[in-house]
């Protein structure tokens, strides 16, 4: 015990006082006192109103983090993190925050728009009528009604979105009497899932990291983008702190999470599965594998595949991927004598034309180490089941665009190659129905999915659900103004970074603005309306029946009060559980032989390699001096078409200028903020359009022969804000004056100004031949100063 | 001796307010590197006297030093003591403190839920994208609450004044007290700098005496 005399103390916060006000760089911790008040009241700050909350669930990307609504007098005001949601614990990202800045979008849909001008016409274009829901709703049961009578169910293609669980679109398909129910996870990355599931018997991963004590990262960037995110990359973060794990990291580009890890090493494009297939190689050879787990739980015996692996020497990889020898074999032997260990991988290894063959490369590492589910390893994803309430439509037939007869494995869809089909005429559309997708953003050769839009023939009657006028949107001939995820409801199940299964609820943290009806009211009225016998499948007394029945089988939470526990807390997981790392030993493995398939049986049925194999990328070897590999990246700030007609986001990002290294750039002549154009060279893949013009943006921060650009941004639709417009729109059709679209500081083009650029229009449409997943990273592109 | 508490009300506001400036004083120090303007204000002749009744006393190597420098210095001391890359101090009550049914410290783990909820039930507002359990953040609510309590004293509301000096010596000995010793012995072990070693020193007195474990006496 210390004694210090008052008299001493008041004198040392006098010059603290002193020190403090002389400090010219306070860091603005920003750290306001509100109000002080007792007994966990809020209230607001300045004007001293009361303030409710209601958890829910963020829909601004899809990891589905918890979030409380703050309302006051019916304005939601900000958005804060559920520290009950156990994925997120009370973390959100910016995009999560700005979810306000998508409810009061000033350019919202707030009532039903009919075309009355051409397809494609944009919203000022005076090609659109405001009418009413009634007539609106008319108008689609029209259309669908005269499909069924004329026996056309079949031609109803309803394309729903991914990030939402549309568990209630593909239920409204079905029941109408069609299969063509797609989700868009092909155009983000289903390679990976494929991979996963063909060789372990589940549709994804989950890296247990923040138990590990050495991460082994091939392109992914956990810190930055990542189906969990936020969960994610809080628990990746731990593993750095408080477990000291170490990361290494190879990628072609400086990212986020590479800056946290140990090393980062450059890995020439494309190659990045010959370089894992030589670790794999190495940790045979050296002896380091886990022989008793390889013989107990893969199917393979560990002299067989050593000896396929043979080919994949040290010194062959040093000259093909760039990565030294000796690096290799260092961090090969550390991977495997490191325990825990895990590999860390997401879509961007997968997103090539071999992108299974990488994915199952990278998983072989952690089988031949035995670093498979247990603590601190690569672990099965975790996730409760919802039901299907009764009674559940009948699943109509497949058909060539619901289940492509080329992609047998691809269960998971190929809707990244629906719009070519549609063009194919490989089956005829009668109605499409787009909900919250934008795929002429989103998708590869968007100038193609245009042309089909447009064409009347192709697609007779175009219905778009959603609460923004987006590149989509404008090619409807109506347009249903959906709520936004705050105003609507839906239960959000994920598999949980924390390995405990675990669900979410989304509820309404404000009421529908206006007009604007939430997707289970426009489903349900359509389904009535229509009849013929789908309407049964929609005779629920209101949405909560429907969402209790979702939730029937999750007994712990039924046993708490189900739909109202939800309602009150947001998210529910036993809090009693722990994760089952090891489960496997006693089921094992969701497979045909109940083990691990190294070599795969069901590959082989579809003419693929039965190991995992590096297959060369063809072009690779025929790249000329002027090719560059681009590889276009997600951020932490825009999720792809969707948020950036978010204020907030969108002023921090906006712009979207080439990295290029350097060196490279010297010997084309290119300088810091040159303008310069990417061209499609012409043997490489067919899309409409062949280049964009962007700004360069010199930075050591990138492989050589990499050009990237982020992705998010550039849109030609969407709202002043995403379109770095300040002019208001002629004749403003009912457009709110808001402060914010005022406010666009960056329209002019410029060093990080203007709006940036979408650079997938110019990738075609490339499949992995057995995922069925998009190559995005296999692009080839030559740059040139403008 | 021990004595019974401040003598009249004015001792009491001068004693809350000395609070919130020294608080502040810490916040400041453990949320970035140290500017110039702070080194030198640290150098005052009235702070280093003050400074020592707590027993922390800066070398004359320190105190000499030319601060343009030394700021320098320090920018990549703090950088490399609480960043890494590396082996590094995460200066987070959570990668100190074992939640209940945590297996082991997770940094945004149980802790850091604790702590949120504590500056909720406050009435106490963060910044947006700031980690509730950032040494700075803690200190930053103390002094928060502090400056609230010598405000009330001056109103010559004494009851609203107890109530936030018991919310303080509450949060001080549920938070603060659990971590910032462990934190302090890291630094001294892993720093060269008498800057980092002193301020933790600072904090660790500080919060003991907050805590009733060091003596106030007249
Ligand atoms: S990661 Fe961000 S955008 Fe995604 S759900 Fe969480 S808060 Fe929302």
């Amino acid at each position: 015990m210390r004694t210090i005399s008052r008299r001493d103390f008041i004198k040392l916060g006098v010059a603290s006082a002193a020190v403090m006000a002389v400090e010219s760089q306070l860091n603005p911790i920003a750290y306001a006192a509100e109000q002080l008040i007792e007994g966990g009241r809020s209230v607001n700050r300045t004007s001293g109103l009361p303030r409710s909350f209601l958890p829910s669930t963020c829909m601004q990307c899809p990891a589905g983090c918890g979030i409380i609504g703050y309302v006051e007098e019916s304005h939601l005001v900000k958005i804060g993190g559920n520290t009950k949601n156990l994925s997120n614990q009370g973390t959100l990202c910016a995009r999560g925050q700005a979810g306000i800045n998508a409810v009061y979008d000033p350019e919202r849909l707030l009532k039903p728009l009919k075309r009355v001008g051409a397809r494609g016409d944009g919203r000022e274009s005076g090609a659109w009528e405001e009418i009413e829901w009634d007539q609106a709703m008319e108008e689609v049961t029209g259309a669908l009604t005269s499909l069924k009578s004329e026996g056309g169910s079949r031609k109803l293609v309803f394309l729903t979105e991914d990030r939402f669980e549309d568990d209630l679109g593909t239920r409204f398909t079905h029941a109408f009497g069609s299969p063509n129910a797609i989700g868009s996870l092909s155009v983000f990355g289903s390679n990976k899932a494929v991979a996963n599931q063909i060789t372990w018997g589940a549709d994804g991963d989950m890296p247990d990291v923040a138990n590990s004590k050495f991460i082994l990262v091939f392109g992914a960037n956990p810190l930055e983008s990542n189906p969990q995110y936020v969960g994610m990359a809080r628990r990746f973060i731990n593993g750095l702190s408080s477990n000291q794990a170490k990361v290494v990291v190879f990628d072609v580009r400086l990212t986020n999470t590479s800056m946290m890890s140990n090393q980062l090493h450059y890995v020439n494009p494309g190659t990045m599965g010959l370089l894992i297939l030589t670790m794999a190689n190495v940790i045979m050879q050296e002896g380091l594998f886990k022989r008793s787990f390889i013989e107990k739980w893969t199917n393979i015996t560990p002299e067989e595949l050593a000896g396929n692996l043979t080919q994949y020497t040290p010194e062959r990889a040093e000259a093909e991927t760039g990565v030294e020898a000796a690096v290799i074999r260092a961090t090969a032997t550390e991977f495997a004598t490191t325990e825990p260990a895990t590999t860390f991988t997401d879509a961007t290894l997968s997103s090539h034309i071999s992108g299974v063959q990488n994915e199952r490369a990278a998983m072989l590492l952690s089988i031949i180490t035995g670093n498979i589910d247990l603590r601190g390893g690569l672990c099965l994803p975790r996730k409760f089941d919802l039901v299907e309430p009764e009674p559940a439509p009948p699943v109509p037939a497949p058909s060539a665009l619901s289940n492509p007869p080329q992609f047998p494995l691809a269960s998971q869809q190929v809707g990244v190659g629906t719009f070519k089909q549609i063009k194919d005429l490989v089956e005829p559309v009668g109605v499409l129905i787009t909900h919250g997708v934008n795929p002429v953003y989103s998708n590869p050769d968007g100038g193609m999915v245009e042309d089909v839009l447009r064409d009347e023939t192709l697609i007779p009657y175009h219905v778009a659900i959603t609460p923004f006028f987006t590149e989509t949107a404008e090619y409807a001939d109506i347009i249903l103004p959906e709520t936004t995820y705050l105003e609507d409801y839906n239960i959000e199940v994920r598999s949980s970074p924390e390995l405990v299964p675990m669900v979410g609820l989304r509820q309404p943290v404000i009421q529908p603005l206006k007009e604007t009806r939430s997707f289970y009211d426009i489903a349900t009225e359509l389904a009535t309306k229509v009849g013929g016998g789908m309407e049964k499948y929609f005779d629920f007394s209101s949405v909560d029946e429907y969402l209790a029945a979702r939730i029937s089988r999750i007994d712990g939470l039924t046993q708490i009060g189900g739909l109202d526990y939800l309602k009150q807390h947001g998210a529910w997981y036993d809090p009693r559980s722990r994760p089952d790392y090891g489960a496997y030993q006693k089921a094992g493995f969701n497979t045909p032989s109940g083990k691990i398939e190294v070599k795969s049986q069901q590959l082989a049925e579809v003419g693929a390699p039965i190991l995992p194999t590096y297959q060369p990328l063809t072009f690779m070897g025929q790249l000329s001096e002027r090719d560059m590999v681009l590889t276009i990246y997600d951020t932490a700030l825009q999720t792809d078409a969707y948020t950036a007609n978010c204020m907030w986001l969108s002023e921090i990002l906006h712009d979207n200028p080439v990295w290029i290294n350097p060196k490279t750039a010297e010997e084309m002549g290119i300088e810091d903020g040159d303008t310069v154009k990417l061209t499609r060279p012409s043997n490489v893949g067919e899309a409409k359009e062949r280049s964009v013009t962007t700004t360069a943006y010199l930075t050591e921060g990138i492989h050589p022969k990499v050009v990237a650009m982020a992705n998010g941004v550039g849109h030609t639709a969407f709202g002043r804000i995403a379109q770095a417009e300040t002019i208001p729109y002629k004749e403003p059709p009912k457009v709110l004056r808001d402060p914010n679209t005022e406010l666009v500081w960056w329209s002019e083009r410029g060093i990080y100004k203007g709006k940036g650029v979408n650079p997938k229009p110019i990738v075609p449409i490339s499949l992995d031949p057995v995922g069925g997943g998009e190559a995005w990273n296999d692009m080839v592109v030559t740059v040139a100063k403008l | 001796m021990i004595d019974q508490g401040p003598r009249d009300a004015g001792q009491a506001r001068e004693l809350a307010k000395a609070r919130a400036a020294l608080y502040r004083l810490l916040s400041r120090v453990f949320v970035a590197k140290p500017t110039e303007e702070l080194l030198r204000g640290l150098k005052d002749k009235e702070m280093l006297d003050a400074l020592a009744a707590y027993e922390v006393v800066f070398g004359p190597d320190f105190i000499a030093a030319a601060e343009e420098q030394q700021a320098r210095e320090l920018a990549v001391e703090y950088t490399r003591l609480f960043f890494g890359p590396g082996p590094h101090i995460a200066p987070f009550e959570s990668v100190f403190v074992r939640g209940e049914g945590e297996d082991r410290p997770r940094l945004w783990g149980q802790a850091t839920v604790e702590v949120a909820n504590f500056y909720r039930e406050a009435g106490l507002e963060m910044a947006e994208g700031v980690t509730p359990d950032h040494l700075s953040l803690e200190f930053e609510a103390m002094a928060a609450l502090a400056q609230a309590e010598a405000d009330k004293r001056v109103e010559g509301d004494a009851e609203s004044a107890e109530q936030l000096l018991a919310m303080q010596d509450r949060f001080c000995r549920e938070h603060l007290l659990r971590w910032v010793p462990a934190l302090c012995r890291e630094v001294d072990r892993s720093s060269e700098s008498s800057f980092y070693r002193n301020m933790a020193l600072l904090a660790q007195n500080q919060v003991r005496t907050q805590c009733g474990e060091n003596d106030l006496i007249c």
